[in-house]
């Protein structure tokens, strides 16, 4: 297969599958020693029957439009990510730690404090926080754990250096992907898989359950899990409904649920009603219980709150959680993990300034063209500005912004995000990407083996949101020099 | 179970067998057609009377020869029971239902749905390809079937799929025996006769039924014989009181189903002793009329005891495992 070496020339991108001489890296030395023996009409028609599994297997995400909702085909590039199994566990126990400290903070925000009355976190960020519930302050979750389920976004800079992009600790979205993805290389490219060592990551339904059955108010019972969906009309459908079956778990709507008044919930089922366990939400805090919350949410359940702080149900991610998931928030991590856990960060976070601070803002006023500045609540890519490529008229919208509402912005230097080869035209060209691996935590902590890799399928994009234009890959973890 | 899942389980199944048997329909229909000598005629717009679709038909379709008929039944969406309907509905409700399903299910329906989506303006081209392509959905339809009844739990879920198929196909035989009626036979009495047979043969095959009847119940093709075998015959999965009894097999492992046994072993009573010998076409028609109406109201009641129970406030707390639970031998 052909390397398209011109595109490659001008690049300044680390590649995470080959080096400056385009030659392999090492873990990816046997994939494309397998690569090698395609030819060009085996490798289409592979191509070929790779769509046509997405088609069948329904892989699908929702877009909105204007036109209505439409169900589009999941993209995904057949040629993996690959990352070494030793340079992986290090990350692996980076994201631990990140996960673990999160979580004490967030117990902490809720209850005494300490991290504020310390001096350690601004008072002024908690209150400028958008995702910070008072309905749960005194609250202490089952193991002190808030965030259950972290997607933890990765970049690799320039430099070859890991760094977390964002922690995504609200209803973070992708691990059905990840798992599907594998799926199709191994229906596809069965053969690689015999001279390749790649660690498997289908343990990851059997991880969820069990992080969720150990919430559950009454241990030593089988539980009786739920996955809450907004609906079919969520772009993340697809996801509830793949996880609900790999974990033998209800899919639920609000609307199937109800809180009676012993405070204990229960689901409409045919033989009566039946008492829920445990419910993993895929809805926002603010859809979660009317009574409570947004009143005039569909998608919710009356009560749940009661039920929740009453120790009748658990629930995965806890409502609140997502104080952590804000990018201001976020760079106080390193700190964070210092203070609790009084140890040094394993994984690097990104420079960032923020504008509630004068200093910092007019540093980031000064230098908009150089850095990208982000709103603290967003996700999904949306509401950014990227300094070197945005106009400047562009720029001087986002000034005024920023200046009416400081607190809700940070910016960072703008990275050399990293590339992998990707199937453009039948030739292997760069494209940039980032990674998401998925962290659990309950009694026990758990990550993924790698992760969803998302990648930006048009040139020198920076995007690789699936909304957006974004595609993904399968991602191996390999054992080198084994086999 | 969820109640509302329970409902949507009971669609895709009744869909799925509504697949089949218009596919079914279909073909034999052209069978026959193809033996009728001069003199007979069958209207295909018969085809869209006996499933009750003939006002919605005229409502878009100035007329009704076998072309406008064919892309009615097979690929019009305004049409809710076409082939095309029908799978997409089951595909949707499958979406929702992925948890209570064996895994490869989901994938099954949703490569049906898109082969119908694919094929269906292809069928309505000519009778060999809407042959081919009819013939290939039954084919996949029973995959599905298969895949069902030897990965599945046999659990509420499965339970509840039985219940939606076999409503569904007793309700569809009724209709297929009523299509009978619709031929206008030639005055000459021979003829008649010879035309008879053939046309239930064709009522036969369409529920693969021809050589059981001939090895079960007579060399003899003839009205009584065939009415008689598919109302009554418990050895014929497709006859009206073996799908009863299905039911009331299901209803039996279900919860809270007194009612719903008693209603359906009534109505099997009921079909058992009907004698529907020497009935003419007209009184034939009039009975087939009256035991769609009684299967209406099996569907109705469960309906509401199962699915819809909720409208009326919240019934008791079920403390038990929400599900079936067997005897250990």
């Amino acid at each position: 297969m052909k390397i398209a070496a011109t595109e490659y020339a001008t690049h300044t991108a680390h590649d995470e599958l080959l080096n400056r001489e385009l030659l392999p890296r090492a873990a990816a030395q046997p994939l494309f020693d397998y690569l090698s023996t395609l030819n060009e009409s085996e490798l289409a028609a592979r191509c070929e029957a790779v769509d046509a599994t997405i088609m069948a297997m329904g892989i699908t995400f929702t877009v909105y439009s204007d036109s209505g909702n439409i169900d589009r085909a999941w993209p995904f590039d057949p040629i993996p990510r690959v990352m070494a199994r030793k340079e992986w566990e290090l990350i692996q126990a980076g994201l631990k730690q990140r996960l673990r400290a999160l979580n004490l903070f967030i117990n902490d925000l809720y209850n005494e404090q300490r991290i504020i009355k310390d001096g350690i976190f601004p008072a002024e960020v908690l209150e400028g926080s958008g995702n910070f519930r008072p309905q749960c302050q005194g609250i202490s979750p089952r193991f002190g754990v808030w965030a259950h389920i972290c997607g933890t976004d990765l970049v690799r800079d320039r430099d070859g250096t890991v760094y977390v992009l964002e922690d995504n600790l609200r209803v973070p979205s992708g691990v059905s992907y990840m798992l599907e993805n594998r799926q199709i290389m191994k229906r596809i490219f069965p053969e690689v898989f015999r001279t390749t060592n790649i660690l498997p990551i289908d343990d990851y339904p059997t991880q969820l359950y069990q992080t969720l059955a150990a919430l559950s108010p009454r241990p030593g019972e089988q539980p009786v899990i739920a996955v809450l969906t907004p609906g079919i009309y969520n772009s993340a459908y697809f996801e509830h409904s793949y996880l609900a079956q790999q974990m033998g778990a209800y899919l639920v709507e609000g609307s199937d649920l109800v809180v009676s008044d012993d405070d204990v919930v229960y689901m409409k089922s045919i033989t009566g009603l039946q008492r829920v366990d445990v419910i993993y939400r895929r809805i926002d805090d603010a859809f979660l219980d009317p009574e409570v919350f947004n009143p005039d949410s569909q998608l919710g359940v009356r009560g749940l709150m009661r039920a929740w702080r009453k120790g009748n149900v658990g629930i995965a991610n806890a409502p609140g959680a997502g104080v952590a998931d804000d990018k201001v928030v976020y760079a106080f991590v390193p700190q964070i993990i210092k203070y609790y856990l009084n140890e040094e960060p394993l994984l690097a976070n990104v420079p960032s300034y923020l504008c509630m601070y004068e200093d910092q803002r007019e540093y980031v006023l000064a230098n908009l063209d150089k850095l990208v500045v982000k709103p603290a609540n967003e996700s999904g890519g949306y509401g950014m500005l990227i300094g070197p490529r945005a106009t400047a008229e562009e720029r001087a919208q986002f000034a005024e912004l920023i200046r009416a509402n400081p607190r809700n912005y940070m910016a960072q230097p703008t990275l050399d995000i990293s590339t992998a080869p990707t199937l453009v035209d039948g030739q292997l060209a760069p494209r940039h990407l980032d990674l998401r691996p998925f962290v659990l935590q309950s009694d026990k902590l758990y990550a993924t083996t790698g992760g969803l890799t998302r990648v930006a399928l048009r040139k020198g994009s920076l995007v690789v949101n699936s909304s957006q234009g974004g595609g993904s890959k399968d991602t191996w973890i390999v054992e080198e020099g084994e086999l | 179970m969820l109640a509302r899942a329970a409902e949507n389980l009971y669609w895709m199944a009744r869909y799925l067998e509504r697949v089949e048997n218009t596919a079914r329909l279909i073909n034999s229909t052209t069978h026959v057609l193809l033996d009728l000598p001069l003199g007979a005629t069958f209207g295909w717009e018969n085809l869209v009377e006996i499933a009750g679709l003939d006002n919605l038909f005229e409502q878009n379709y100035p007329e009704a020869d076998e072309q406008a008929i064919m892309r009615f039944l097979i690929e019009d969406t305004r049409n809710p029971s076409s082939i095309l309907s029908c799978v997409q509905y089951a595909r949707e409700n499958t979406r929702t239902l992925r948890e209570v399903l064996p895994a490869e299910m989901w994938e099954r329906i949703n490569s049906l749905y898109l082969y119908v989506r694919d094929n269906a303006t292809i069928a309505c081209r000519s009778r060999r390809e809407r042959y081919m392509v009819l013939n290939s959905i039954i084919e996949q339809r029973h995959a599905i079937v298969g895949l069902v009844s030897g990965t599945m739990a046999h659990d509420m879920a499965y339970q509840i799929i039985k219940l939606g198929r076999n409503l569904e196909r007793a309700d569809m035989t009724t209709r297929i025996i009523d299509l009978n009626s619709a031929v206008q036979y030639p005055q000459d009495g021979a003829l008649h006769e010879t035309l008879m047979e053939r046309v239930w043969m064709g009522t036969l095959n369409s529920l693969s039924a021809y050589q059981t009847y001939r090895r079960l119940v007579s060399m003899r093709v003839d009205n009584n014989g065939v009415v008689a075998f598919l109302l009554h015959d418990m050895r014929f999965p497709r006859s009206v009181e073996h799908s009863l009894s299905e039911m009331e097999s299901c209803f039996k492992l279900l919860p809270k189903s007194q009612q719903l046994q008693q209603l359906t072993a009534q109505l099997r009573h009921k079909t058992a002793q009907h004698i529907t010998d020497n009935l003419d076409a007209l009184a034939l028609h009039e009975y087939l009329d009256l035991l769609q109406a009684d299967l209406g109201e099996i569907h109705n009641a469960l309906t509401q005891n199962y699915f819809h129970a909720y409208q009326d406030g919240l019934p008791p707390v079920d403390n038990g495992q929400g599900e079936i639970e067997f005897a250990q031998q």
